[in-house]
This record gives structure tokens, sequence and C-alpha cells, in this order.
């Protein structure tokens, strides 16, 4: 661990800590442009000069790419590094506008920063400036190359660190241009990053351009909860308007970056349809009202039937103080769940993951990065959790293998082995690899595949399962688990990584009594005439759940329907009483990641609606009222607990710190943890005491004899499945035209082809939709996306297989008669 | 020629043809690969070359032996040996004209130093403007091929050379090796910064040896006549071998010519150059290409090595002396090689990619009557931060300028006091 002395300091650091990041930890920001610590140094911007005075290397010499060394006595503050920084300045100024006042950048800019307190006041060039044209890069990036000061960011990161090639480096000298070949939409789904690490106005954040400036924003660190990942993100609020979301640095979970679907998944919280008053009967009412018709009703169906007649359904992107209210709710007063899961093999799925959750060996998605080999089994990451995605591929950087067991044609900014495999397949396999086995059960020998996959983990010191559970069996996350441990006693020290349904999964299967609790289970009881009442948070049932009109008949046999939400999903329109809740940004919250990582959101602002929406474009916009417009919404756990308190006169309100000591106090895996002050990279949580895992029980559609035909597979796109994200239409741009994937295989025999739009003869309707053919997809199963375009809700709940004769291709006569 | 000025690399050139495989073994071609096929080892070859004092011929003087002894023992293969073909310096042309008289030469050169560092993959790496040389080099690598001197297995021997060419996309930082490594393999051809150096770490990861077409050429010459020879062969202690020096400028016969090393400068321009135009006397030169200082008349007897050049403070570079006489105008001499850098920037760190134009923009007010006496100290500052650049190319850059600023100031001071240039 060598020594070194910077501006008098003396400082003890790794060895190869580069000198900037030496003085970093003295807390001496040397200026720099290129360095990054998620991408290095590479010695381009020349501003982070200091001059060493003793040592091994002498002179002003660039700190970003000098190691300390013993013996290295570094002057920051020297005449001459200061002469020089201060001309870096002065020619990156050279050719830049002389405009901050209309750049978007103002206020958080780099250069801006550096040039004044560099001193570089006066221009002394007087040459003409170099201009260039800019692109149009599509709906989330805006491009003004003229204000590029040539640090590279841009290009190491968009080609290097995430892998994608479509924006890159041309020209030369002090022509050279950072764009794409042509102008169009960046392909990468983690091109919002360029507006964070671009340290001057290059790549600004379009849909947030001239919001404000940064010193406007009332800006707090939140989660992201559009995956399980809960990725670090901070939140600015401008106008009762959430306006601009970026990645914050966590070494534990997102490293630096973030994907586009979470930075831009927030427009759901100031979206037009948001509903922001209670109702009765579809009527605007006063909130008091509104609950006291809640419990009134309530109290009715309890006396006339019993507690358990009233059902409680949130979900999985509630807060944990939302889940642990309605957890609260039940058990007091005899209710039934709450529910969390749409399905009940959803349910099973995720518990069972959880409970392969032990200390000793989930990783974090930072921790991925230090794999050397990485078996992917039923998770597709760029569509499912992207930034998982660039996790694996920061291991690939390092050397790691990749190999993926998936039915979907998985794509990945990564070189990596695919086999296409269905799940009953991938269960087979990752039981023999769990087993230790040559074999399948049946005693056929294994794919070569599946062998190389068995000597590589075992030729690996630090092997990764990362293992999905949404188009898979309970049985494979098991397997997984039992890999893991198997690989364990073989003295490595393997990783495993689930993905899990929503923000907070892994929160809702440790509230959750059985893997019955389910919408699934819920709507049997309704149908069954048991549940009379439903209370539903937080949850959209008719966008989630995929038998749409059992659903809506069971619905319609209530005798009463409470909805809690922030958006305006279907459920709210047929609600009996509707009480309008707030979003992560006004309420903050605590959610549970897939590696069972702790962590809170703070409240960014109060809510209410926005300005630009009460102004309606006056100039000022103003409204004289005594209360926050719009701002009616309450945290679900608030109004739950109200209810609570108006059903049980023993409850004193339910406030967030009610809440929490009731979690700490009644859920073990809770106790004994600072709920209220967090660190910021969360807390990791054992629950290998609380949970048990799900081994031996069985998802009932587990059990299903695989009909003759095609299975059906839901599957997640990065772009428009996700509930929250699909309202934001600047992401609409960006996504993809959902189709059906069939394998090149399969199609021969149905007498289809690429491009073909088809028509599908389901349970409960007709779904049109254009097919996709690959060679890269398992044979004997179609994968359907669910996506907000698409009607996918007739698809029906458990196994489905289509036959031959459901899938029509639609053509015109005239082109059948050509093929 | 004078007739007792030793000739090696064009001794036996052609007039207006290239020599062909058999006119090269005639005069003894190939003889130095088969004689190091036949039993001498990698170590052997390199000693030879330590003895024989073999600098490198591309500008940076770097011993040759010392670059092949860094590839280490147990390095891993394949390793490569690139022959820099890329002869972008303003002013030089001596590989060409190499390449045009005896390019078997420098094929046996590839042959011999990939021998010693057991490199079996060779590049010519050539600039696109050399369309001619390149076809002339793939089809002499055939013959030579076929002629079992290149190829597996070469003269029986357990050494095999795939040697191939490669044309660049031309700039002249392709002609920095770590920026012709970028560019070799499909990158773009930014320098990189060693460490690791391209013989530890090299072409995708490999252990890669540059050397420049005409150090590539003497290695035959040395394996065959010894090094004692090859030393003998300067006329300075310091130096060692002959020298292709290639002169353009105010000299009545421009050319690329031979002559041993430490010839002085007077007689090169006098005797080999024929001497000024009438009514033109010597003001300064570039003693070794556009990214060398301009050379002062005081220095005019100096001796053509690379010590003696080094004691004066300037470079031997590629030995592509440009002459200037006294109705040329430096600080415009300047402009137009402050022009070609700043165009030929690759654009990678900012001293080079913004201080370039900053300084041409001065440079070029200060020609055409616009100067202030600040302008001066500003270039000096400048000109001197642009040593603290990524790579060499910068601080080459502004040897001309700097070399300006103190040999020739009152010329500069001219333009700005006459508010006009001087010679016009």
């Amino acid at each position: 661990m060598p020594t070194i002395i910077i501006d008098t300091l003396e400082i003890e650091v790794p060895e190869g800590t580069r000198v900037i990041e030496a003085a970093e930890r003295l807390g001496i920001m040397i200026p720099r442009f290129c360095y990054h610590p998620a991408l290095g140094s590479v010695g381009a911007c020349r501003v982070c000069g200091v001059k060493f005075l003793e040592g091994p290397v002498k002179g002003v010499q660039m700190s970003c790419m000098i190691a300390a060394k013993d013996g290295m006595v570094v002057s920051t503050t020297d005449e001459e590094a200061m002469d020089f920084r201060k001309h870096v300045v002065e020619w990156l100024m050279v050719n830049h506008p002389h405009d901050c006042p209309v750049c978007d950048e103002g206020g958080q800019c780099l250069l801006q920063d550096l040039t004044i307190s560099g001193g570089h006041g006066i221009r002394r060039y007087e040459g003409l400036k170099r201009t260039h044209l800019d692109q149009d890069l599509g709906p989330l990036l805006h491009h003004e190359m003229n204000r590029c000061i040539h640090c590279y960011r841009c290009a190491r990161y968009y080609k290097d660190f995430t892998g994608y090639l479509d924006l890159g480096v041309l020209g030369s000298a002090n022509r050279t241009y950072f764009g794409r070949f042509s102008g169009g939409i960046l392909e990468s789904p983690f091109s919002g990053n360029l507006a964070d690490i671009c340290p001057t106005g290059v790549f600004t954040d379009r849909p947030s351009r001239f919001k404000g400036r940064k010193w406007d924003y009332e800006r707090r660190p939140s989660l992201c909860i559009h995956c399980s990942l809960g990725c670090h993100t901070h939140v600015s609020a401008r106008y009762r308007e959430i306006v601009r979301q970026e990645a914050r640095p966590s070494e534990a979970v997102n490293g630096h970056f973030i994907c586009d679907r979470g930075r831009y998944g927030f427009y759901y919280s100031d979206h037009d349809t948001r509903p922001r008053e209670a109702t009765l009967a579809g009527k605007p009412v006063g909130w008091t009202r509104a609950v006291a018709s809640t419990t009134e009703k309530i109290t009715e169906i309890v006396r006339q039937y019993s507690p358990a007649a009233v059902a409680v359904v949130a979900s999985t992107r509630c807060s944990l103080e939302t889940q642990a209210a309605t957890k609260r709710l039940c058990i007091d007063r005899g209710f039934t769940g709450p529910a969390f899961f749409i399905s009940t093999g959803q349910g099973m799925r995720t518990r069972t993951a959880v409970a392969g959750c032990t200390p000793d060996l989930a990783v974090s998605l930072g921790e991925i990065g230090t794999a050397d080999f990485i078996l992917v089994a039923g998770a597709d990451p760029v569509n499912e959790a992207p930034m998982l995605a660039l996790a694996i591929r920061q291991a690939v950087r390092n050397g790691a293998e990749v190999a993926v067991m998936d039915p979907r044609p998985v794509a990945m900014p990564l070189a990596f082995d695919h086999l296409p495999a269905s799940p009953d397949d991938i269960d087979k396999y990752l039981e023999a690899l769990a087993g230790g086995n040559g074999e399948d059960k049946a005693g056929a020998p294994l794919p070569v595949f599946v062998r190389s996959v068995s000597e590589k983990l075992a030729a690996s010191r630090r092997p990764v399962i990362v293992c999905g559970t949404d188009m898979v069996s309970a049985r494979i996350p098991e397997a997984a688990s039992r890999l893991a441990a198997r690989l364990k006693t073989q003295s490595r020290r393997p990783g495993l990584f689930f993905l899990m349904p929503g923000p907070n999964a892994f929160g809702a299967a440790l509230l959750s009594e059985s893997p019955n609790d389910s919408l699934e289970a819920v709507i049997e009881k309704i149908e069954a005439g048991t549940v009379r009442a439903l209370v539903l948070v937080e949850a959209a049932p008719h966008r989630e759940s995929p038998d749409r009109i059992r659903l809506e008949q069971a619905l319609s046999k209530l005798d009463f329907l409470v909805v809690l939400d922030y958006i305006d999903s279907e459920a709210v329109g047929s609600a009996d009483v509707f009480l309008p809740t707030t979003t992560i940004y006004e309420s903050g919250g605590l959610f549970v990641n897939q590696e069972g990582r702790l962590q809170g959101a703070h409240p960014v602002h109060r809510g209410g609606l926005s300005i630009h929406r009460t102004g309606k474009g006056s100039h000022p916009p103003r409204r004289y009222d005594a209360g926050l417009p719009g701002a009616t919404p309450r945290p679900a756990w608030e109004a739950l607990g109200e209810l609570g308190a108006d059903l049980s006169r023993t409850w004193e309100g339910m406030d967030r710190e009610a809440v929490l000591e009731w979690l700490s106090k009644k859920i073990s895996a809770f106790s004994n943890l600072p709920l209220e002050d967090l660190p910021e990279d969360g807390i990791r949580l054992d629950v290998s005491s609380t949970i048990a895992p799900a081994a031996g029980a069985t998802d009932k559609t587990e059990n299903e004899e695989a009909e003759s035909g095609i299975e059906l597979l839901l599957s997640d796109l990065t772009f428009g499945t996700e509930t929250l994200s699909s309202l934001s239409e600047c992401l609409h741009a960006v996504e993809k035209p959902p189709c059906m994937v069939l394998s090149i295989g399969d199609v021969k025999h149905l007498g289809l082809k690429e491009g073909d739009r088809i028509t599908v003869q389901l349970k409960n309707g007709t779904l049109e939709v254009n097919l996709r053919i690959t060679e890269r997809a398992a044979r004997g199963v179609c994968i359907l996306p669910r996506h907000r375009l698409l009607p996918w809700q007739c698809v029906g709940t458990g196994r489905v297989w289509v036959k031959k004769e459901q899938i029509k291709a639609q053509r015109h006569k005239g082109t059948e008669a050509q093929s | 020629m004078t007739a007792d000025i030793p000739q090696v690399l064009f001794r036996h050139r052609k007039p207006h043809r290239i020599t062909t495989l058999a006119e090269y073994r005639e005069h003894g071609g190939y003889e130095a690969l088969s004689k190091v096929l036949g039993g001498l080892k990698g170590g052997d070859v390199q000693q030879l070359l330590e003895d024989a004092s073999l600098l490198g011929r591309g500008g940076a003087a770097f011993p040759m032996w010392r670059k092949l002894a860094t590839v280490a023992e147990d390095a891993p293969f394949p390793r490569y040996i690139i022959c820099n073909a890329d002869e972008m310096e303003p002013g030089t042309f001596k590989d060409r004209v190499l390449l045009h008289a005896e390019p078997h030469m420098v094929i046996e050169g590839i042959a011999i130093a990939g021998f010693a560092a057991r490199a079996e993959k060779g590049i010519i790496f050539i600039r696109p403007e050399y369309e001619n040389a390149a076809r002339i080099l793939e089809r002499e690598i055939e013959n030579a091929r076929a002629a079992g001197f290149l190829g597996p297995r070469i003269l029986g021997s357990d050494y095999s050379m795939e040697l191939v060419v490669h044309r660049s996309a031309g700039r002249y930082i392709c002609g920095e090796v770590t920026a012709q490594m970028n560019a070799l393999m499909g990158k773009r051809p930014n320098p990189l910064q060693p460490p690791p150096y391209p013989t530890d770490k090299g072409l995708w990861g490999k252990p890669t040896v540059f050397q420049n077409v005409e150090t590539l050429a003497c290695v035959p010459h040395i394996v065959r006549n010894g090094a004692d020879w090859f030393r003998n062969l300067s006329r300075t202690e310091t130096g060692a071998g002959t020298k292709l020096f290639c002169i353009s400028g105010r000299v009545n016969r421009p050319g690329c010519v031979e002559l041993p090393m430490g010839t002085p400068l007077s007689e090169l321009i006098e005797v080999h150059a024929g001497g000024m135009p009438e009514g033109s006397t010597f003001k300064a030169c570039l003693p070794g290409g556009a990214s060398t200082g301009f050379l002062p008349k005081k220095h005019y007897d100096i001796e053509l090595d690379f010590d003696a050049l080094k004691k004066a403070g300037n470079r031997l570079g590629t030995a592509a002396v440009m002459v200037f006489d006294q109705n040329t105008c430096l600080v415009a001499a300047t402009v137009n090689l402050m022009t070609f850098f700043a165009r030929e920037s690759c654009g990678w760190c900012t001293p080079c990619r913004e201080g370039l134009p900053y300084i041409l923009d001065l440079l070029t007010r200060i020609e055409s009557g616009e100067g202030r006496p600040e302008h001066v100290p500003m270039l000096e500052r400048m000109a001197k931060h642009l040593w603290s650049a990524y790579c060499a190319f910068a601080p080459g850059a502004v040897s001309p300028l700097q070399s300006l600023l103190t040999d020739f100031r009152g010329e500069v001071m001219q333009h700005i006091e006459e508010k006009k240039c001087p010679f016009k």
C-alpha cells in the first residue's frame, strides 16, 4: 500500500490507486472531464494535470494516468500546473458556445464549473468557432455537438461500457464528432445515461429540456420501481411535477447508471389520467366521506357474512409500508389476504427464490461483475431487468463467459452462448446440473450445451447463477439454489441472483402467509361466493392478469369494491369507492429488491396537480386557493390506517412510524433494523430463518399434462409491458412493435412466414399480432409480450397450448397465391 | 554520386525500375536470412544489432536490438513484426525510394527481425499514396514465398513467416506505432500511452515489434558484413551505418541520397544536393522532417547524426532536410507546417486538438500583419504546454514554432512591428 503526499497531506492508498482518486479521498477534487469512475482513465482531456515534485515521475503529469507510488509528492496548486490547467480550459472554450443562459446543461455543467473556477473569464481567442450539424437522436436525448469538449465519455460509455455500436466517434482533429453515422433513435436502452455523463450540454435530457435549472428543482434520492433490481436514482421535481430522473451512484446495486425504462418511467405520476379525487359510485366526494362509506359497507359485509368475506389484494409495486399496512389490516380484522401476486404460481416462484437468497449465496447486482462464469436460466436480462445485462457485460469485459438457457431469442450487448430451451427443458437441465448428473431424469444424455455448462461451472472460481421467475416453474429457482449450494460445497464462491416480479416482490413474499395468497385464489373465492368485498391496493389486475374476462366477471359479482391507486387502472372505473394514493415521489417508501436489499426512497415533493395543469397556460400561472390543488391523494398505508382505525377502536391511525413499528415487531425479518434511517446502500435482509423453501410444494398448473400443440409463454419487453412505465409517452417511440415469436423449426408445419399478420384463437378471444420467426427461439413454444398495445389478457390462466388450427395468417388472396 | 561514398542500401539500385528477386540474390540477397536460419539464435541477431548500434530510422532513433530484446522469452504467440511504411512526415520520401529500389532487402530484413523476436506474422503497414509500392510488395512477397524465403518453414528451418501488406486509411498519426496498432486492429488510430508497450502487449494483446522500412533494410547487411563494418560506415564515432537523406527546398538537386551517418550538413547541401540556387544563401533548415526545429545558420557545418543534432537541441528525425534561403519567411513556413499538424491531430487530447488550431490562428495573424506583441508570450506558453499532450505528436508539432520563437524571434517581431510580412 503506497503512501503519497498531495498538497502536504499524506495518505495511504491501495496499490494501483490513481493519484486523482487518492486526492479525492483527501477531499481534493482535481478537475476532470474524461476521467469517470465507471469508465476509468484515458488521459484525453488533460485537465487533471498536477505537478509531481518528488518520486518516480516528475513535472506536470496527468493525475488520472499515474498510479500512486511510494515517495510521490504532488502539488495540485503548483503555478506551472495551474497555468497548464488554465490553458486546457481556455482551449476547450475555443469552440464552445458562450451561451450558458440558453443551454439546458447550465447550472449542472462541469465545463461551466471548471471554466469559472479556473478563472477563464476573458476570451483571448479571436478566431471563428468550429461548428457542427446536430443529429436527431430520438425522443430521449437532445444533441448539440457545438458544445462538445471531446472528453470521449459518451463513446466510451456507449460502446465500451454498454456494448452498443450505433453511437461513436467520427472525424478527426478538432472536427471530431460524436454521434451516429446518420441521425435516428439511439438503439441502446441505456442511452439516457449519456445526459448524466456528458460533462457539458452535448447530450441533454430531452423530455425535461428547459423545465428548469438544477437549483430550481426539489431533488431527492429515490429508487426505481420499474423492475425488481431497485436501482438508485435522483428525482427532480419542479412546480409540483416530476421532471427528471437521474442515476444515483450505488456500488452495490446499479453502479453509476440506470436504464431508460427506469429513467423515463416516472411520467405516470403526473399523467393526464391520474385520478386525484376520492369517488363514491364514480362521483367525486370528500376523502372523509369516502372512507366513512367504505367502513360502513365493510362493517355491514363483515356482519352479514364474516370478516373473511372481505379480501385485500395489493401488489408487488406497493411500498413495504403499504404491504405491511394491508398485512396488519388482514391480521387484525380477520380479512382474507393480503394477496400480492397475480397468480399462485407467481407467488410460489417468488417465495422459492426468496428462500434461496441466503446470505452466503445471494449476490448483488454490483457483484455480478466479479463473476468468471454466469449461467442465465429462464431470464432475458435486457427485457426483464435491463441493468442486469450491463452488469453481466462488465463481468464479460473482465473475462467471464456467459451461457443462457431461455426459450426467447435473448439478445444482450455481449458475447454469450444461448440454448433456446423450453421451460420444461430448462427444468430438466438445471435439475441435472444441480444433481451433478450426466443425464436427465429420464436417463437421456444431456445436450452438448449443458455438458459444456457443467464443465465451465466446474472450472470456474466465481460462478453466478442468474435465474428468472417469470416463465419458469417453481422448480427452477429451487434447482438453481441447489446448484449454487452444491458448487459451494466444492469450495467455489458461487453466487445466486434471482429476478422477481416487481420492485417489492421480495417484501411481498415475506408478508405472504402462503403461496395461495394470490389474486387468482381470491378470484376463486369470489366465484365461490365466500369473498363479497374486495380492497384493491395499488394493483392493476385488468392490466396484469392473463384472464381478463374471468376477472371482470368476478369483480362484477362483488358486493363492494374499494380501489386505492395512483394510476387510472380499469379497476378505478368499476370501484364503488376509490381512494387516490400518492406515488413514491410524494410519499417515499421502503422497497426490498430481488436480492433482499431493503432500501428507502425519500419523498421528492408534496405532490398536487402540476402548475402547468392548474395554470392552463396563463402567465404567471396563478390559482388562488387555500390548499394545494390536486393534493387529495394520501399514502396508501395512511389510507389503510384510516380504514383500520375506523374499523377497530384499538388502532390509533397508521402513520409511517406506526407501520414500521408494527412491522419490526411482528415480522421477524424486519426486527432490530433501523427502518427509519437506512444506510445509502440499504441493508441486505437475512431471511433464511423466516421463509421456508417451497420445495415439494407444487403449483397446480405445473402438473398439467403437456398438451399437443405449442405452449404459449407470456414475456416482458424492455419497453411497453411494465405497467407504470408504459404510461410514459416519451418511451412509446422507442418501443419495438410487439410481435409473437416462433421458432423457425415450428413454422413450417404451421404454414407461416416472417412478418405475417396472424390471428390466434384463444380461450377468451382472438388476438391479432405480427409474427417474428427466428432460429434463436426454443421449439414448441410461442412467445407473446404482455404489451400495452396487445389485448393479451385473453390468454387465460395456467399453462396454455395453442394448436395449429388456432393460428391463422391473415393474407390477401393475391399474396397467398404467390406464396 | 562521388565514388568514395559507400553505398549499402542503394548500391544495386537500378535506374527507373526495381531490382528483381534474381538480381537481389545475385548480389548476396537472402544470404543473411539463410545464415540466420542456418544456426543463429534470436539472441545472436539481437547481439549483432546491439554491436552494430543500429538505431531506428523512423524518427525516434530507438535502438532496434532493445525493442527485440523486450519481447520476453516466454511471451505468448502469435507475435507480430510490423514494417512501418506509413511514411507521412512532410519532406520524407526515403522509404518510397527504397521500396522502389530493392523491395526484397526490406522483406529479408522483416524475416530476420521477425526471427529474432520469434514473430511469425508480419505486416507491412503502408500509406495509401504508396499504392504502387504496395503492389510491388505484394508481388515480390509472392515471389519470395515461391522461392521459399517466406511462408511456412523458411529454407527448411522451423521458422515460418506470413507477410501481408496493409494499406493505411491515410492519416499522419497512423505512423505513430500505438496509433498504428489501433489502426491495424480496426479501431480509431488514437495513440495509446504505454505501458503496456507493444512489445509486451501489442496487436490483440500479443507482443508486436514495429520497425521502420529503412531500419529493416539495414538488417541483412549487418548480418552479412558484421557489426564493426556497419559501425565503421559512419563518419562520426557516435553514429553507425549509412543514412538515407531526403533533401528538398532551396537546393539545386533535391532528392534522396545515401550518405554515411555524420556527413556534415554543409557537404550534404553543397556537394550532394548541388548547392543552393544562384543568389540564395542558407538561412535555416529543418533537419529531420516537419516535426523538428529550424536549424539556424550557426549549425551549418553540423555533422548529421542523431547525437550531434540532439546536442544542438534538435533531432535528426527522419533525416529529411528542408532547406530555406534568405528570402523565405519562416513565419509563413511555420504557418504552413502548423496547418498540416492542426489538420493531422487525431483529436484525442485537448492540447493537440484545440491548442494547435489556436497556435495556427495566432501565427496566421502575425504573418498577415495582425499580430500583437502579447501574442508572442502566448505562443511561447502554449508551445511549452503542448509538451504535456498525450503523445509525441504535439511536442513534434511545436518544435518548429519553438525554434522560430528562439532563433528567429527578430523576424517574428518584425512582422508585428511592421504590421505585415517583411518578405512580401
